[in-house]
């Protein structure tokens, strides 16, 4: 079939993504996303290029590999650390030690690198490639179960999500599409016959707001949420629930008041409390953290809130 | 969110902290031993069924009838609430002697200070008296008359020493004892034997003995159960009024029970416990499990609350009582020298710690639950969800716990069970019955009986109250040999590198064989060869305990041995059966796939090369460890190559044992699974997958601690690939999950999903635990803060602050399920 060789470019598969859908599922998650949301637990996923991810604890000390990554760098941007004391005990080594400034992002360092302490944040792969490591889980999926292609923004690299979607569809996969709805319209018209279940983020409802939270406004996004419920999609709305940001009554009751306006279409309404998992995951890249002091909201918090949701008519959950 | 009843009642609540002093304050039992040698003295030449019954019925009639003022149950199987229980007669004299014939000042401080085994100075004096008697007459001493020369000298792996020990390992008919009592067994036993008189012959001859032995152990329970009563009659004249009422009505009672049938659910859970104490002090049994119990008492716990003599909460305090005094049952095992017990107390530390990592406490004994009638319908009563709850709401370790799954299995049994092994690691752990009722089929075992199937010990599945199943340990005389130990062979050409001993086949070394297809077929050669010499052994530790050390208290209810005249040591029990456990499958795995890629497919790295690295345990060499550990495709990751070969020597070994003859004409059974890989790593050189000498090897079946690159559902796969079908022993995958990953309102659901598919891909048993590694790790900085923290280890569940540090991090490093 044609689609098959159609490329991608993806971060991760992930098997047991019980939070991306319903029963158990294994998750694709692509690479590149029009959206900058200052809570993104996922940085590596922002951008479509490889960059450089650095994990300081696998490295052995560049004595070990003999400057393996140092003499593969051409632009100099590595270099041999102050000595650190051994995790096992084992003596000093010399870890290496990037200059973000001077890195280019070629990547010869993550091929020279034995350990696999330097990595791409990602590969380029083939639909075909995807499908077949997808379909090995299969075996899991009986109960409702199936796979989520998630991002960065799946639609931004429309072509393969799209082929990917027909592909799974074809094999009878059950599919989400964990989406911003930042695409255009016309795009969500051609995979809407594929796409299951679209696991649909609103995160403002006020397009100024949504414009400083995540980079770009709200009006595509809703747009595409009622062009879906109206064409037969089913959603599952997720509202991300930011200390400060998008907690206020006044926005959730916004939300809430058009889930329910969305009607039959919305399945579920999660609720997604903020958590700062994500934040390790900024140093491995060398890049910064922009949501400082912020903390979880307090469980009663939220239960405050699910109630008002409920209080719309809407099935909805703490997630 | 699951949310089950956790209002425990204040008596329970007493009896468990009560348990939690005693175990800083425990009792060796030296009661046992002390009837036991007496007997055996005055009796040397009585024929040995006949002097066991004797013994038995002496220890019956003279042992000290201990009730305890806040009980709900009576009795313990040693004069203590919690007695520490050992066997004189099982080789233990020279461990006696390194013990207690030590210098008075060592033997204080590891027998005589707060947290130890208390050992009184007269009692230590006996002690050495009597291992002076036993010298030349224990088990030992009759394997040594009677195995070939071949497992005595120079037995290389197999066999270092002849310390012999009661096998254990099986499923009381606990059920007869309950429904049928000692009294009906007993009159059979005399019908049969007024028979036999009528016409002896050859083949006879000896069941005549056996059923005289039969006779007088029941007329000994009978007894000791009627002591019981006259006990509490006893202690009632000076209790408050409560307590005498209900110690008056336990008098009524234990002068029914075990000769006749119980009548209600105290009863029946009395009868247990007695019978239970007759095992231990027959032969202090490791791992002897009560079978399927929530069926055979669940009709007398809904006659109970039916008829309102006991309300749903009573009967739940039962059921918690049950669950805590069953685990009192504890063992001496493995025997702790002075050194390990005094370096113990001076960091604090108890008999707990020093076991907690070993194994299952409570005597490796464990409970199951749930499953199917003969006619293959489900059987799942109140007493399934009570005991289900009890474990739920009490939060212990031990027993170990056995859930039977299958298509009738209703959700709120899938719900508590799924809940309970979220609160306490592991337990239940989840069996397979379409998987495992297969597997006695494949034994020959007709339908209705594999459909009663229960689990014993850590995984090992057994037809409930009919199969005499010596299990792993092979009568306490340790079989068989590790696949690792083998591998290391064909690598070092013949030569254990740790030991630097020989093996019994000469071999190449690495760098000698031409092609991976010769060294496979050297490896297979070896593992055929170390099976037959494994089973060859089995077949003589059988006749050790035919011979000399017969087991009436097994033989007394077991199915077969009453009908047939036979001891379980003859043979007598309606099945027999023999396992065998792989362990480190990943490593050794993984490991032949090292040097399948590295030295013989890519040729990247020569054969000599990885040998020179071994010999020199990657001193120099860890460049060529970094690349294995970072390219080699390891198990774990649903990878065909890596898998294919686990798949193929599991098949070998499982293969080969399970057509080997069986002792007493039973069979072989194969299973997968480790209590001992930390230390069994200590005891290992260097191995190919980039180990280092002295590090863990692989945890039973599943992936070694750090292989995992896939997620979890490659993990699972990977495991389901074994050949369960052929582990008639068991065998589980061992999972750990964040918190994180089982939150949300349809976690239960997911959970049950994720077993499902195991199940539906071939796998056997399923357990888990929910543990963060930041959980983990606050608990070792405070651990007072964590004491109810609870991971499953292997066949057992353990509290992770009791863990030697060693175990703890081990547990850690464990592949986590994060989302």
């Amino acid at each position: 079939m044609e689609y098959q060789n159609v490329t991608g470019r993806i971060y991760d598969i992930q098997g047991y993504a019980v939070h991306d859908g319903p029963g158990i599922r294994t998750t694709v998650y692509t690479k590149g996303c029009p959206l900058r949301c200052l809570w993104c637990h996922s940085p590596e996923s922002q951008y479509h290029s490889l960059e450089l991810g650095y994990l300081p604890v696998k490295c052995l000390g560049v004595d070990l590999c003999q400057n393996a990554c140092v003499s593969a760098c051409p632009n100099g941007a590595i270099s041999a650390g102050e000595p650190v004391r051994a995790l096992d005990g084992s003596g000093e080594l010399r870890k290496a030690m990037i200059d973000r400034a001077k890195c280019t992002g070629c990547l010869k360092c993550t091929k020279a690198c034995i350990t696999k302490a330097l990595y791409p944040s990602g590969r380029d792969t083939t639909v075909d490639e995807v499908y077949e490591r997808l379909d090995k889980d299969r075996g899991f999926f009986k109960n409702g179960g199936g796979i989520t292609i998630s991002g960065g923004e799946a639609m931004a690299q429309f072509e393969f999500t799209l082929n990917l979607a027909k592909r799974l569809k074809d094999s009878g996969l059950h599919i989400c599409l964990d989406t911003t709805g930042f695409a255009p319209t016309e795009e969500f018209k051609q995979i809407l016959p594929y796409i299951d279940l679209f696991l649909y983020d609103i995160k403002h409802m006020d397009t100024l707001m949504h414009k400083k939270l995540t980079g770009v406004g709200n009006e595509l996004i809703l747009t595409n949420a009622r062009f879906l419920a109206e064409h037969g999609g089913a959603l599952q709305i997720r509202v991300p629930v930011i200390p400060k940001l998008t907690d206020k009554e006044d926005n959730l009751r916004a939300t809430a008041a058009f889930c329910a306006e969305l009607g039959e279409a919305v399945k579920l309404v999660q609720l997604l409390p903020y958590h700062a998992t994500g934040r390790m995951k900024y140093d491995r890249l060398g890049w910064h953290y922009k949501l400082k002091n912020v903390e979880p909201p307090t469980e009663d918090f939220m239960n405050r809130i699910l109630a008002l949701f409920q209080s719309y008519g809407l099935s909805a959950q703490l997630y | 969110m699951e949310n089950f009843d956790i209002s425990i009642s204040e008596r329970i609540l007493g009896l468990k902290a009560k348990r939690e002093r005693i175990n800083r304050d425990l009792h060796l039992n030296i009661e046992r031993n002390r009837i036991i040698t007496e007997y055996y003295k005055a009796h040397e030449n009585e024929y040995p069924v006949l002097k066991r019954a004797g013994y038995l019925y002496a220890w019956c009639a003279t042992r000290e009838i201990n009730i305890e003022d806040d009980d709900i149950f009576l009795g313990d199987a040693g004069p203590h609430c919690r007695t520490v229980h050992f066997d004189i007669e099982q080789t233990s004299q020279s461990w006696l002697r390194g013990c207690f014939g030590d210098t008075d000042e060592r033997f204080r401080a590891a027998w005589q200070v707060p947290g130890s085994i208390w050992v009184d100075d007269e009692d230590r004096q006996w002690l050495l008296e009597a291992a002076d008697y036993w010298e030349g007459k224990d088990i030992g001493a009759t394997a040594r008359g009677l195995f070939p020369p071949e497992f005595t000298e120079n037995a290389g792996p197999v066999l270092k020493d002849l310390t012999g020990s009661y096998p254990g390992h099986f499923n009381p008919n606990y059920e007869r004892a309950v429904t049928v009592g000692f009294g009906a067994v007993r009159q059979t036993a005399i019908e049969k034997l007024d028979e036999i008189r009528k016409h002896t012959t050859a083949d006879n001859v000896r069941s005549e003995l056996f059923y005289r032995g039969l006779i007088k152990v029941c007329d000994g329970m009978i007894l000791m159960s009627k002591r019981y009563a006259e006990g509490c009659r006893k202690k009632a004249e000076t209790a408050t009024p409560d307590r005498r009422a209900e110690l008056l009505k336990m008098a009524d009672s234990c002068d029914w029970i075990v000769e006749n049938p119980a009548r209600n659910l105290w009863e029946g859970f009395q009868t247990i416990f007695f019978y239970q104490y007759l095992i231990t002090a027959d032969g202090t049994h490791w791992a002897d499990s009560p079978g399927l119990i929530d069926s055979f008492l669940g009709p007398l716990l809904e006659n109970d609350v039916n008829t309102g003599a006991l309300t749903r909460e009573q009967a739940q305090e039962l059921c918690d009582a049950f669950l805590l005094h069953y685990g009192d049952q504890i063992i001496m095992f493995p025997k702790p020298d002075n050194d390990r017990l005094i370096e113990a107390h001076r960091n604090g530390k108890t008999m707990f710690d020093l076991q907690g990592g070993m194994q299952n406490i409570a005597a490796g004994s464990l409970i199951t639950l749930g499953g199917q009638k003969t006619d293959g319908t489900g059987d799942y009563n109140l007493a399934t969800e009570m005991l289900l709850l009890s474990y739920y709401r009490l939060r212990v370790a031990e027993p170990s716990l056995a859930l039977r799954i299958n298509k009738h299995t209703p959700d709120r049994i899938w719900e508590i069970g799924i809940a309970c092994s979220k609160r306490s690691g592991g337990l239940p752990q989840f069996n397979n019955d379409d998987v495992i009722i297969q597997t006695m089929l494949d034994k020959g075992v007709p339908l209705e009986d594999a459909r009663r199937y229960a689990v014993f010990g850590c995984v090992e599945p057994a037809i409930s109250g009919k199969e005499w199943s010596m299990a792993a340990n092979c009568g306490g005389f340790g079989g068989g040999s590790s696949l690792i130990n083998i591998l290391q062979y064909v690598i070092h050409g013949n030569v254990n590198p740790m030991m630097g001993t020989p093996g019994m086949l000469p071999c190449k070394k690495l760098y000698e064989y031409e092609s991976f297809e010769e060294l496979k077929a050297e490896f297979e050669r070896q593992v055929r060869f170390y099976i037959d010499y494994g089973a060859r052994l089995y077949h003589f530790a059988a006749l050790v305990f035919d011979q000399a050390w017969p087991c009436l208290s097994a033989s007394v209810m077991t199915e077969g041995c009453l009908e047939s005249g036979k001891d379980v040591t003859w043979g007598g029990a309606k099945y027999n059966g023999m396992g065998s456990m792989l362990s480190a499958v990943a490593t050794v795995g993984d490991s032949l796939m090292t040097i399948k890629k590295l030295c013989f497919d890519d040729k990247t790295v020569s054969a000599r090369e990885l040998y020179d690295a071994l010999q020199a345990n990657w001193e120099g060499h860890e460049l060529l460890r970094q690349r294995i550990l970072n390219e080699v495709p390891f198990y774990g990751n649903d990878n065909d190559e890596p898998d294919a070969l686990v798949q193929w020597f599991t098949n070998l070994w499982a293969d080969h044992f399970n057509s080997r003859p069986g002792v007493n004409h039973g069979t072989n059974n194969c299973g997968a699974l480790d209590l001992y890989w930390v230390w069994g790593g200590k005891m290992t050189w260097a191995t190919p997958d980039g180990r280092k000498t002295g590090d863990p090897l692989s945890p039973s079946s599943d992936p070694r601690q750090d292989a995992v690159k896939n997620g979890p559902l490659a993990y699972v796969k990977s495991v389901a690939k074994m050949p369960w079908d052929k582990m008639r022993c068991g065998g589980a995958i061992n999972l750990r999950f964040d918190a994180n990953s089982v939150r949300g309102e349809d976690a239960t659901a997911k959970v049950r999903e994720l077993i499902q598919s195991y199940f539906a891909m071939g796998g056997i048993q399923f357990h888990f635990t929910v543990a963060d590694t930041a959980i983990m790790r606050a608990a070792q900085k405070n651990p007072q803060d964590y004491q109810d923290l609870i991971v499953r280890i292997a066949g057992f569940s353990a509290y992770f602050t009791h863990l030697p540090f060693d175990d703890q991090e081990n547990y850690i490093a464990r592949y986590e399920i994060g989302v």
